[in-house]
């Protein structure tokens, strides 16, 4: 009766020693992980800090301002260009014809320009804006 | 078997027996005792064992830590700050890693060779000095701060040994010279020594870093009252106002007064705060809050606001502004001189320095010198930046003081200082100490004293409202956003006497006059006439039209919709005063 006891508790002794070290070994791995990526996210925290502090150059007024006063024709605004949204006017209403017939509204268009009849040859081509 | 000590023991011996009974005594159950002391031992031994099993839980719940802290030893020399951002959560300042070089001279072998190679990749170091430092042997000295990554990875491929790289936090200000005044600078260490940066160390970052903490970014960050955009419309002003006109230097503020925010505070010449050295020229100090000034015709608008708070004189009262005012060997005369009767607002929109002499003139000197400590403008102003400087009162206060004070001179003030005052006065009479830090309306209402009557306040909006439509101010009105405002010329004491050509003039507007939401100062140092000002350096010919150029720019920045359907003050301002009463 005791031996068997004494096997069983030293069977018990020897599986929980294998447990103890498997779990010790796993915990390990995991604090060495970790650790790992705790440097990884200081790192990518130092990289946002510095990407962040490069946008916050690049955006800068100053240098927005520089930029678009070399490349752009945009002027400064008046306040008079600013109007409340109830006050703006009606939208004014659109022709009827524009949709129905299209050619029709083109010939409409010529007309003072181009009397019927009188064109032979082919149409002047209507200048267009360069972009 | 069971040990059991009772019956089934056989008898002992009689000499056992006898040593027993001189031992313990005859009548004690000797198996008992020991069954007791048994129990005790198991306890013992369980407690042991109990306190080794907690411990090791203990030292395995902590070893993160211990770990955490060995691992960030091997950087971050130089303070972790928090970042300052604006109110809307622009950066103004962050910080950076940047690697530095250093070197263990006692691990050196040859430092001339070392010396001859680091040479080569940094051509910028001085190499007799790089030579010193490391034929000494001193276990740890620096050779270069803040190199670039490029450097670093040249300087490694030297594989010199002693020589090693730590990574530290640098001071990045991404807006350069715009708010140099405001947020201020800080040194090599990363230690704040001027404005806002300042600031932060004397609330505790340093003594936190002195005890081995803050060096990771986990800190909160710094919200400032500042709005970035408004601080770029008014430097960029400035800087073209002063060549423009060619002063000597030119600030503005602008204040919610609502809150006693500053929304963007700007004194040009600055410097550029990743380059501190800038800072130590004289001519770059901060006028705002550093320097103290005669602030000029502005400080009438005290005068009368005193005047009318006391209920002694109204808007319709009149005063004699014939000729000048002579006192003792001082002649005082009007600058726009109309030589009549002037009602109140005349004297407010002609400027007229007799007029309010003779105003605080009926208010007694007592009276005067109560009402100017009541807003604040005898004490020295202290904001959160740690540069301020007191106001110069004069020591024996009489009459004569009485009367220049009453137009801006003879009393130097900061003029964030009399931008609190101005501010108290239209905006209901509360007197809120202004704030470089966010603050709510709430917040500022508990902190707010009343110093005027709200009656006093109102007809003080109308003067200022009268004036940009028919006063000094004129040039200051943008159509749109109702601008009040008041000119101030103050002549320049060169020498020990006012100079006729040397002036500073400043502009104090309020937008919108009728509900006033924000302040605006426009201070020039030294303007000089050019041809589009036909000759003039008075305040309404250039603090004034740079006020209405500041104004159009920032006004839709700050929220304000531009109304062009108001009437004018007589209708709108004065009539529901009249209401009210």
């Amino acid at each position: 009766m005791m031996r068997f006891v004494h096997l069983i508790v030293v069977a018990a002794l020897v599986a929980a020693a294998v447990y103890v070290y498997k779990i010790k070994f796993e915990s390990a791995v995991q604090a060495e992980r970790l650790a790992k990526l705790a440097t990884e996210i200081k790192r990518e925290r130092e990289a946002i800090a510095a990407l962040r502090a490069e946008w916050a150059q690049l955006e800068n007024p100053a240098r927005i301002q520089a930029l678009a006063q070399r490349h752009l024709t945009l002027k400064m605004f008046d306040p008079t260009q600013i109007e409340q949204l109830d006050r703006l006017p009606e939208r004014p209403p659109t022709p009827a014809a524009a949709s129905s017939d299209a050619i029709a509204t083109i010939i409409d268009g010529l007309e003072p320009e181009f009397p019927t009849g009188a064109t032979a040859g082919p149409l002047p081509t209507t200048p267009r804006v360069a972009r | 078997m069971r040990w059991r000590p009772d019956a089934a023991t056989p008898a002992p011996g009689w000499h056992r027996r006898m040593i027993q009974s001189l031992l313990y005594g005859r009548s004690v159950d000797r198996a008992r005792k020991a069954q007791a002391r048994l129990g005790l031992a198991l306890i013992g031994f369980a407690l042991v064992y109990a306190i080794i099993a907690i411990r090791l839980v203990l030292y395995a719940a902590t070893a993160d830590a211990h770990m955490v802290r060995r691992g960030g030893s091997s950087d971050a020399v130089a303070t972790a700050r928090p970042d300052v951002i604006d109110r809307n959560g622009e950066i103004l300042a962050t910080d950076i890693k940047t690697p530095s070089l250093f070197a263990e001279p006692r691990r050196i072998i040859d430092p001339d060779e070392a010396t001859e190679l680091l040479a080569g990749v940094l051509p910028d170091l001085d190499s007799r000095e790089v030579r010193d430092r490391l034929g000494s042997k001193r276990g740890f000295a620096w050779l270069k701060r803040d190199i670039t990554p490029v450097q670093q990875q040249e300087v490694h491929r030297l594989g010199i040994p002693g020589i090693g790289f730590l990574a530290e936090n640098k001071r990045v200000y991404p807006n350069g010279n715009e708010f140099s005044h405001v947020v201020g600078h800080v040194n090599i260490d990363n230690q704040g020594i001027a404005g806002i940066e300042k600031w932060i160390d004397s609330r505790g970052l340093a003594d936190l870093h002195r005890a081995g903490f803050g060096v990771d970014r986990e800190q909160e960050p710094v919200r400032l009252g500042v709005d970035l955009r408004v601080q770029h419309a008014l430097h960029d002003e400035l800087v073209a106002a002063r060549d423009k006109y060619k002063a000597d230097a030119a600030a503005g503020i602008v204040l919610d007064v609502r809150t006693g925010e500053i929304v963007s505070m700007v004194s040009v010449p600055d410097y550029n705060p990743n380059n501190p050295r800038e800072a130590l020229e004289p001519n770059r100090i901060n006028r705002l809050t550093t320097g103290v000034y005669e602030m000029g015709s502005t400080f009438k608008a005290l005068t009368i606001a005193m005047a009318l708070d006391s209920g002694k004189v109204t808007l319709n009262s009149s005063f004699d502004a014939r000729g000048s005012l002579r006192y003792g060997h001082f002649n005082i005369s009007d600058y726009h001189a109309q030589n009549r009767v002037l009602t109140v607002p005349e004297i407010f929109t002609y400027s007229s320095n007799v007029g309010a002499a003779k105003i605080a003139l009926g208010q007694g000197v007592e009276n005067h010198k109560a009402f100017l400590n009541k807003v604040g403008q005898l004490d020295r102003l202290r904001t959160e930046l740690p540069e301020s400087a007191e106001p110069i009162v004069p020591k024996h206060w009489g009459e004569l003081n009485t009367v220049t004070i009453a137009f801006g001179h003879g009393l130097s003030v900061a003029p964030l200082q009399s931008v609190m005052g101005v501010a108290a006065i239209v905006n209901g009479g509360y007197l809120i100490p202004p704030t470089f830090l966010k603050r709510s309306q709430a917040e500022a209402r508990a902190i707010a004293k009343r110093v005027v009557k709200p009656e006093t306040s109102a007809a003080m909006r109308y003067l200022m409202r009268l004036n940009a439509e028919k006063g000094t101010a004129t040039k200051a009105d943008v159509k749109g956003f109702y601008v009040g405002g008041k000119t101030g010329t103050a002549e320049k004491v060169i020498n020990g006497h006012y100079s006729k050509s040397r002036l500073m003039t400043d502009f104090m507007a309020v937008l919108p006059a009728d509900e006033p939401r924000f302040l605006v100062l426009i201070m020039l140092d030294e303007p000089k006439p050019i041809a589009e000002t036909h000759g003039f350096a008075t305040s309404g010919w250039n603090a004034a039209p740079v006020t209405a150029k500041v104004i159009t720019r920032i006004a839709p920045l700050l929220g304000l919709e531009p109304r062009f359907d108001l009437p004018s003050a007589d209708h709108l301002i004065l009539a529901s005063m009249k209401e009210t009463r």
